[in-house]
């Protein structure tokens, strides 16, 4: 997904600008870190299957809630969970359904917001004022409460719990897009594109888009970490994945009574999975974005 | 300008802190008792569900009741009654001096009224409910009728074994007249009765606040307040016990049991309850939920046999069940210990299936309570559990649930195809598990209390037999064949028997636990 849209950036936006970017991340040591451990999240989540030592949901009940590798259990590394599940499988398959949902919620979030954002700053006017004041509207819901409301319009389960956050991920990315668009639309060369008569639709595919791609992309970055997050809270609400699938939020959500029974690594381990992936996207957003922004590379 | 807005608003602040601090007269005595859900309605005749009742026993009170900590049956609103030879027609007498809350005089008009807005279709109240224990249990009350103001008169239309039992039950309990009157369709939210707490307010979701009645015909209660607080989550009612927020929680997590135990603070009550948790699926052709695959005794049957009832037990309850083999549980008389159980045999249940003609298995859902039941600590994970035994066998089913009084709904309309339930006794008698929960008089769909559809002739046959019958031998017989033909026909699988469990704090005395389940808070007292 990643080298995906840097390569498309790359067809757009001159090779020296790709290539000093791309400088400028080498340098950031926190923002490789997070590139690491994407690509090892992404390595996990492609081959769960060959991986995991055992089916996530696969239950055996007289073996439930047997501690791991720190009492001396190698069969099953990371323990069992209360249906005797092994743990460690569960958060690889986890990685998995966690890291499709943050990637295809956020697609479908920077697809709507680019898309408004984009229009409601090229045309403006009238229909700029309707965009915007709609946005407005999400705005004013806190998102996940937004995410929940919309789930318990389209029902439970993943591919909705995916929707929801995407829909309420596009106001934000519909605002960065629309001021980067106004900000491109009146540069020198929009003005010369125009004054030699090319055609609005042109305007905006050949000089709008590939000049706020970067602003979309690091948006993308940094939008999958919280992604994942409110998949997660959407899990642990009960709207996301629903049982058996092995989701870290549902797994954080049906465990978190075992913490008082003394059964802490039912709860933690899928706590510390979402965290590592949450902070691999973040900072590798945040590395991404000092990298391709202009402005703040001045700074640097 | 901005400093004095400050100093204003710290002085403001300060005053505050001792406006708390002045001494009060006396604090009344408070308990909280956390429970796992809210109540549905509060009219006690327009209930089915534990968590109304357990509240209503507080404020509502019938003609008679159960010695407290029994099934015996003692006078209560009747002082004395007496029943002609025929056993059709039943006479109470009734106490003198009793009032409702609300001031109203009880007398043989509010019997008459509480009884006959539920058998009357005719009667102006008929419409404000759906009376379904009416029909489970008190069909055969032919009429309520005032000899004097004092004296009621009750004529059955056939004889029926289990009657002063059920004059018991909370459904029959007695409710102020003028009170219904006053709130029309939205009496169920302000109940007024005779108990010994009087009702305050209700916050949907949250909490029920009950008060003394300090104008009790009987022994007053010990306590002043008594608020129902809604928790639905296990470790947080345990929590909330251990922090001094509850002085009480019913259906502790099984897995906290043993931490419970250990803490000087706490005292748990603990024993054999008379209810069952069960899996029902749905055979009614005609129910929206009704799948092709269920009308099939053999995939009934493999389900039975696909289902590890103890590793769910063992495991899941943590011992604090019993595996149940037959819908009424061991405590009870009449249990049928003949009945060889449906072992766990995914083979069998597989080669049932390819029998039945589905070698893949099939599609279904699987209906699970969103809150804790005394038959059932944690519906959702035994969900999870029957899932997976049902997956090993090639069904695929997905775990559906909804709000407490929506599940029930829609359970009772039948749009599930399978559904985890429960129930607890209301009265000791199979006629209560037998007849209310699996014979065809109680599968009316929208208000079904056989919730599997289960329509056996030969079943309601045995039961109306039996429900005519005095000889107590005689009806343990009839009802051992109930149990056979049921377990042949497999229309539920029977998971559990849970033991009942409450926890306390130890300052908290004197709550006695009834095998119905009920709560009745008057003899509780808390010391310092």
């Amino acid at each position: 997904m990643e080298e995906e849209t840097l390569e498309n950036e790359e067809l757009v936006i001159s090779e020296s600008f790709f290539g000093e970017s791309f400088r400028a991340l080498r340098k950031n040591k926190s923002a490789l870190i997070g590139l690491a451990i994407i690509i090892i999240l992404i390595f996990v989540a492609i081959f769960a299957h060959l991986i995991s030592p055992y089916s996530p949901i696969k239950q055996d009940l007289y073996n439930n809630l047997k501690p791991g590798f720190w009492a001396g259990n190698f069969k099953n590394f990371l323990g069992t969970d209360e249906f005797g599940r092994d743990l460690l499988s569960r958060i690889i398959y986890g990685a998995r359904v966690s890291l499709s949902v943050g990637v295809i919620a956020v697609i479908i979030g920077i697809f709507l917001g680019s898309l408004i954002g984009i229009f409601s700053g090229f045309y403006g006017g009238t229909l700029d004022n309707i965009l915007m004041r709609i946005t407005d509207i999400m705005f004013a819901l806190p998102s996940i409460l937004l995410a929940i409301v919309i789930v318990s319009v389209l029902g439970r389960g993943l591919s909705k719990a995916m929707i929801a956050i995407g829909i309420t991920y596009s106001p934000q990315i519909a605002r960065v897009v629309r001021s980067e668009t106004i900000m491109v639309k009146n540069t020198e060369f929009i003005e010369a594109a125009k004054a030699i008569g090319a055609p609005k639709l042109r305007i905006l595919r050949v000089h709008v888009l590939p000049n706020v791609l970067s602003v979309i992309i690091v948006y993308t970055t940094l939008s999958i970490g919280s992604a994942i997050l409110d998949a997660a809270a959407l899990g642990f609400l009960g709207l996301g994945a629903q049982p058996p699938t092995a989701e870290w939020g549902a797994m954080l959500a049906n465990s978190n009574h075992y913490i008082t029974g003394g059964y802490w690594w039912v709860a933690t381990f899928p706590g510390i999975a979402i965290l590592i992936s949450v902070l691999g996207f973040n900072l590798f957003g945040d590395g991404l974005r000092d990298a391709i922004d202009p402005r703040l590379r001045k700074k640097m | 300008m901005k400093r004095i807005l400050l100093l204003t608003v710290v002085a403001v602040l300060l005053v505050s802190l001792f406006y708390g601090c002045t001494p009060k007269a006396s604090q009344p005595v408070t308990l909280v008792f956390a429970k796992a859900g809210d109540a549905v309605e509060l009219d006690p005749a327009d209930v089915t569900d534990g968590e109304s009742v357990t509240v209503m026993n507080n404020i509502f009170e019938g003609l008679v009741r159960y010695k407290p900590g029994t099934t015996e049956i003692e006078p209560w609103l009747a002082t004395s009654w007496d029943v002609s030879s025929d056993g059709l027609s039943w006479t109470f007498h009734l106490r003198q001096g009793v009032k409702f809350h609300d001031g109203t005089p009880f007398n043989a008009d509010a019997v008459v009224f509480s009884y006959e807005r539920q058998r009357d279709p005719e009667h102006p109240f008929h419409k404000y409910g759906k009376w379904e224990y009416w029909g489970y249990c008190f069909s055969e009350i032919a009429k309520t009728e005032k000899v004097d103001d004092y004296t009621v008169k009750i004529t059955l239309s056939r004889p029926f074994a289990p009657f002063i039992s059920t004059m018991a039950m909370f459904t029959v309990n007695v409710v102020s007249p003028t009170n219904c009157e006053k709130w029309g369709d939205q009496w169920f939210a302000h109940p007024v009765g005779t108990g010994p707490f009087k009702f305050v307010e209700w916050v949907k979701g949250d909490h029920i606040t009950l008060e003394k009645n300090q104008d009790y015909w009987g022994e007053k209660a010990k306590i002043d307040k008594l608020i129902f607080k809604v928790v639905p989550d296990a470790s947080q009612r345990y929590l909330a016990l251990q922090k001094g927020e509850v002085q009480g929680i019913e259906f502790p997590n099984p897995d906290d049991l043993s931490k419970i135990e250990q803490d000087p603070n706490l005292a748990i009550l603990s024993q054999p309850g008379v209810n069952v948790g069960y899996l029902a699926m749905n055979v009614g052709e005609d129910t929206p939920g009704f799948q092709k695959p269920f009308g099939d005794v053999r995939v009934r049957q493999a389900i039975n046999y696909a289902i590890n009832k103890k590793a769910i037990v063992d495991q899941l309850y943590k011992g604090t069940a019993v595996v149940a083999k037959n819908p009424i549980p061991p405590t009870l008389w009449g249990y049928n210990d003949a009945i060889q159980d449906y072992e766990y045999n995914p083979t069998k249940a597989k080669e049932l299936l390819k029998e039945a003609g589905y070698p893949d298995g099939f599609k279904t859902q699987l209906w699970a309570m969103p809150v804790s039941r005394p038959y059932m600590f944690d519906p959702q994970k035994i969900a999870t559990a029957i899932q997976a035994d049902l997956k090993a066998v090639g069904i695929d089913a997905e775990i559906v649930s909804y709000d407490w009084g929506t599940y029930l709904q829609k359970t009772e309309n039948g749009e599930h195809p399978m559904a985890l339930l429960g129930w607890t006794a209301d009265y000791a008698d199979p006629d209560n598990f037998l007849y209310v929960l699996l014979d065809s008089d109680s599968a009316t769909v929208g208000s079904a209390g056989n919730i599997a559809f289960y329509r056996n002739p030969e079943v309601h046959k045995l039961n109306m037999e039996s429900q005519k019958e005095t000889d107590q031998a005689k009806r343990i017989e009839l009802y051992k064949q109930v149990q056979q033909i049921v377990h042949d026909d497999a229309p539920w699988v029977t998971l559990a028997h849970a033991k009942q469990i409450l926890v306390f704090s130890k300052k908290v005395q004197g709550f006695v636990l009834y095998p119905t389940g009920d709560y009745h808070f008057e003899s509780v007292t808390i010391s310092q």
